[in-house]
């Protein structure tokens, strides 16, 4: 759907939310051959992310919960990434080392307990997955752009460009600047170079990008002594990272994506509001 | 017959609970309390949400925002309880709730959303064509009212309760009810993405 604008449009993703809310509900109950009375709460993602398309599920889901006087779960976004991980056969148990990369988030993070997560870096500016997205459409390249980089860059050379990454202090990180260099690659190109050369600039991307998360999360490894390194988010589905980080758990190429699975999962370490304590529940657009 | 019914597209949310014709009582707030206004309403008349028998919503035009969150609440609510639902433009209901008057919600970017015609419309406020002795109330009547004054139209006191939605009025002219998912938002406008295309 965001494909025809090259990224997530606020005000199309929130109307497409509405569209849907009360359909998915149906297909959920439906797949899980359940009914609304025998559910026993309702949860929902509180934030952060787009407002706009927080306050219809939240809006939603409020409703729902106040119809038949249930607790309402209200789950962190990026709690729900790292509980992905709990919805495998063998469910990664903490304390690991969680590294959140997707469009709109890139993160490193300390799970000492299913519960409980806390932020040891951040992106500095763009995310990693919005960097294959800006990439992407750099090299004229579909949307979603970590699938069509992924799928070029095994035609190309990764050691064809140098596109540094910019080394910012602590555990954070910062994707700007290798955006930047592959413009400046692409304007010297003539459309016939480009055309040839667009392999090697998708492969030396990728590489450049996939090399700062894996140097930052072996850094974050050292540092907490984490006995596990577990990949969730968007990009944990890329070929390369996966390739650089053979000895770490991934989180289920399904759940890699935005998913509610993930809330559900997330929820069960989450405290519940009874009944009436969340009919006034806003949504918060950052972390 | 018991209804519930709320508009969260303007500034002040209404939120309205009517038994067989007799209003039990009326709500204003914001658009996120506006399902604790509807609890508190219930629980006054003694009643729970399973007792509703019919859902009333406003559809705007108004803040996407709050248009999506009173549409996503009575959707959800419609849906949960097995109840089918009405919705009402926020326009007409300002209009029912001051006869002759024109509806005027303010619709930023300098423009307001009003009934043209009896259509609704996103307009420039000084585009507007009022008859000789016009009244237009709404929020967008009150921060216009220079421009709508200017073109001889009269604006009840900031004050006036004339100015916001009541959702008894939406109760009022709720006739046709259906599915919850067949109620649609009523933007009157493309998301901006489209618009640059
Ligand atoms: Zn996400």
């Amino acid at each position: 759907m965001h494909a025809r604008f090259g990224g997530v449009v606020p005000e199309v993703a929130s109307r497409r939310h509405l569209e849907l809310v009360v359909p998915v509900l149906r297909e959920a109950l439906a797949e899980a051959d359940t009914e609304l009375e025998s559910l026993d709460a309702v949860a929902v993602t509180q934030g952060p992310g787009l407002v706009g398309a927080l306050l219809v599920g939240l809006s939603a889901a409020k409703a729902v919960a106040w119809a038949n006087r249930l607790p309402l779960v209200p789950v962190d976004h990026l709690h729900g990434h790292v509980a992905s991980l709990y919805l495998q056969h063998e469910p990664v148990e903490p304390p690991f080392l969680c590294l959140l990369a997707s469009g709109g988030h890139t993160l490193l993070i300390d799970v000492a307990e299913p519960g409980a997560f806390r932020v040891l870096g951040t992106t500095l500016d763009d995310a990693a997955g919005e960097a294959f997205d800006k990439g992407a459409r750099l090299l004229g390249l579909g949307y979603p752009g970590g699938a069509a980089i992924d799928r070029l860059a095994r035609e190309g050379d990764p050691a064809a460009y140098d596109f540094p990454v910019a080394r910012v202090s602590g555990l954070d990180f910062s994707f700007s600047g290798v955006k930047t260099a592959l413009l400046y690659a692409v304007r010297d190109l003539s459309d016939d170079e480009l055309e040839r050369r667009r392999a090697d600039l998708a492969a030396s991307y990728e590489r450049a990008i996939v090399s700062a998360l894996v140097a930052r999360t072996n850094e974050a490894a050292e540092q907490t002594g984490a006995p596990r390194t577990a990949v969730v988010g968007g990009v944990a589905a890329n070929s390369e990272l996966r390739a650089a980080l053979p000895d770490a758990l991934f989180a289920p190429l399904p759940l890699c994506t935005d998913n509610a699975a993930m809330i559900a999962s997330a929820a069960r370490y989450t405290e519940a509001v009874p009944f009436p304590g969340y009919l006034e529940l806003d949504a918060y657009a950052s972390g | 017959m018991l209804t519930l019914a709320f508009d969260t597209a303007t500034s002040v949310a209404t939120s309205a609970l009517v038994r067989d014709g007799e209003l039990l009582g009326e709500r204003s707030s914001r658009a996120v309390r506006v399902l604790a206004d509807a609890e508190e309403l219930l629980g006054h008349a003694g009643a729970e949400p399973g007792e509703l028998t019919r859902v009333v919503v406003g559809t705007g035009p108004g803040s996407f925002t709050g248009v999506r969150m009173g549409l996503a609440a009575a959707r959800g609510l419609a849906f949960a309880l097995g109840l089918r639902l009405a919705g009402i433009s926020t326009l007409d209901a300002l209009a029912a709730g001051a006869p002759g008057a024109l509806p005027v919600v303010d619709a930023g970017r300098r423009e307001v959303f009003t009934l043209v015609d009896g259509m609704p419309a996103a307009v420039a406020p000084d585009s507007l064509r009022l008859g000789p002795g016009a009244t237009c109330v709404g929020d967008g009547a009150v921060r216009y009212r220079d421009v709508l004054e200017a073109l001889g139209a009269r604006v009840p006191p900031r004050e006036s309760e004339l100015h916001v939605p009541r959702a008894r009025f939406h109760v009022e002219l709720a006739h046709e009810f259906v599915d919850p998912e067949a109620v649609e938002p009523l933007y009157l406008r493309l998301p901006d993405a489209e618009q640059a295309r």
